[in-house]
């Protein structure tokens, strides 16, 4: 398979890029973004890391269920499986953080091979389940001292599995501000390749996939082959979140491969809308802010005295994605982005 | 070109060829296995016994796509369509398969695909997506879905089932260009007289069971065709 990339063609789709609503809503965003550091409050660049962290895997995970159709229940293992590699490479081979960063996608790449291929025989609801039985096999397997125990006794100095995890990983820099520009790079990078991707001709047959599985193998598709190639792509971005997640939060342990961070990114991409991919930027900017006042409010002894557990982030987020499925099945993107358009046109007299 | 098949409930015992150039039609009345017969040669079935040969080659339980661009190609009675996609995109997919790729890369894709769509008469609704399209327009769409994969042989599953005359009769003169064309065209049908007009030979089937083959007339006034489609009697024949 070859993808054609001609640059003039880029060129021409920047020009009309540039001129429209969402071109210069999406730069004033990205300036915003930049910006941030500068405050020097290592706690508000800290919730926008994760959301960044989040955008890519929401992100990812809209491509696979958006553009191909296929929904997964058990994103989670790449998030967990990259998170793991990326943190054994980084403390126990003394990996500089970027390296780590690719080795932890190609290994989530690899696992999604090795989930997409029996997943191929699953379609629709039983993809789910399948693939969030396979999430709960890896965190129960990551979970057990016995295991753990035994990988210590043969690779003596190194630790993997056990409830313990990884922890004292290293940041990318010391300094915070160069930490969140790198992770806002990546961000900007996955999210335009993404999106290209859902543009290009490889995004026509992906599409197609979803639309239809047995019209595309009547149109001569080899929908087994676009299907893993979907998963691995799919897996590539989610590790590369995974990886900066564990950085993130200097350390991994079982708990990445839980059901829980799976839906976290079906809530983040449905909020913003699926096939959007820039809509999991909304969706998880929505769901990391939503979740740090109610975990703020939680923390707050006379609030959660008189709330009992209904603070609780997943809780609210339940409710909102039953809202949101009922009343914006297409997500709050276009909504959203149509209404400032009608303001913004107000504000310029139009 | 030889495809031979056997032993199946709902297809039984058929057996027939067609050879390359040819313009055929399969009648029977509804339930006779027609589109079983597709879905066989298609591969999204596999035949219990007997074997589908297509130019010299055994495709039989071959995977679809692969069958497709061998240049065999088949459209479906129940029109199915990418949704969601405009109709030019819909035409892409077909031309990014393996053999559509093969002539369309020449051109650009998205071109050849236009040409395709003009040649249908779907060209100025190229953006729109299939689901507000009409019952004929979808047809059409389909025909142009088989085209962009460059068939040799083409089946056509009932092209003409819900069509008012007008779309029937535009339908109708889209298949003639493309046999003149160089396609070998295999088409099914339950009402004969849209057929009889049409084709040259004619293989007719009733339960599974191969019951004639040959020029459109002998087999209207074949016995068991007559049967098969009015019942027992002779009230009915020499109509």
């Amino acid at each position: 398979m070859k993808i054609n990339y001609n640059f003039s063609d880029f060129k021409i789709y920047f020009r009309d890029w540039i001129r429209t609503f969402r071109a210069k809503l999406t730069i004033v965003c990205l300036i915003g973004l930049i910006l941030i550091p500068l405050t020097g409050n290592s706690y508000i660049i800290g919730i926008f890391n994760t959301f960044m962290i989040f955008t890519i895997f929401a992100a990812s995970w809209d491509f696979l269920a958006g553009f191909v159709g296929q929904v997964s229940f058990g994103h989670a293992i790449f998030l967990g499986i990259a998170g793991y590699a990326t943190a054994f490479t980084i403390k126990f081979l003394n990996f500089p953080w970027w390296l780590s960063l690719i080795l932890g996608a190609v290994i989530a790449v690899l696992f999604g091979l090795i989930i997409g291929v029996p997943a191929l025989r699953l379609k629709g609801p039983y993809l789910a389940l399948g693939t969030l039985a396979m999430s709960l096999i890896l965190y129960q397997v990551f979970l057990m001292n016995t295991l753990g125990n035994l990988w210590e006794n043969t690779f003596p100095g190194t630790k993997l599995f056990g409830a313990n995890g990884i922890g004292q990983i290293p940041p990318i820099s010391q300094i915070p501000g160069i930490s969140y520009i790198v992770i806002f790079l990546i961000m900007c990078i996955s999210l335009i390749v993404l999106t290209h991707i859902g543009k290009s001709k490889l995004g026509t047959i992906f599409k197609s996939i979803r639309d239809d599985e047995t019209g595309a193998k009547a149109s001569g598709i080899n929908t087994t082959k676009y299907k893993i190639l979907a998963f691995m792509i799919s897996g590539f971005f989610a590790g590369i979140a995974g990886g900066l997640y564990t950085i993130r939060l200097t350390g991994v342990n079982p708990g990445s491969f839980q059901a829980l961070y799976s839906f976290y990114a079906i809530i983040m991409a449905s909020i913003g809308g699926l096939a959007t991919i820039s809509g999991s930027a909304l969706g998880a900017f929505f769901f990391v802010f939503l979740g740090e006042i109610l975990r703020l409010l939680g923390d707050n002894p006379s609030i959660s005295e008189f709330f009992g557990g209904f603070t609780e982030p997943i809780f609210i987020f339940s409710i909102i994605l039953i809202i949101i499925i009922r009343f914006a099945e297409h997500g709050l993107l276009k909504p959203v982005l149509e209404h400032l358009q009608d303001i913004w046109d107000l504000l310029l007299g139009r | 070109m030889t495809k031979k098949f056997a032993g199946l409930t709902a297809v039984n015992d058929m057996s027939f060829e067609i050879h390359r150039g040819e313009f055929v039609g399969l009648i029977g009345p509804n339930g006779a296995g027609k589109t079983t017969i597709f879905n066989l040669i298609s591969g999204l079935e596999k035949p219990s016994s007997g074997s589908i040969r297509f130019d010299g080659r055994d495709i039989t339980g071959m995977r679809t796509h692969k069958i497709v661009n061998l240049g065999l190609v088949r459209t479906f009675q129940l029109v199915r369509s990418f949704k969601f996609m405009t109709l030019l995109d819909n035409i892409n997919v077909s031309c990014l398969s393996t053999r559509g790729k093969k002539i369309a890369k020449d051109y650009g894709i998205d071109e050849y695909s236009s040409t395709i769509l003009a040649s249908v008469g779907l060209i100025d609704k190229a953006r729109l997506p299939p689901v507000i399209l009409p019952h004929g327009d979808l047809r059409k769409l389909q025909i142009g879905k088989a085209l962009g994969t460059n068939p040799q042989l083409l089946l056509l599953d009932e092209p003409f089932s819900g069509l008012s005359h007008e779309e029937a009769v535009a339908i109708t003169d889209l298949i003639k260009s493309l046999h003149s064309d160089g396609v070998t065209v295999f088409v099914t049908g339950h009402v004969l007289r849209e057929l009889m007009g049409l084709v040259p030979r004619v293989i007719a089937m009733h339960q599974g069971k191969f019951i004639a083959d040959g020029p459109p007339k002998e087999v209207a006034n074949n016995k068991i065709v007559l049967e098969a489609y009015l019942g027992k009697g002779d009230v009915f024949a020499g109509n």
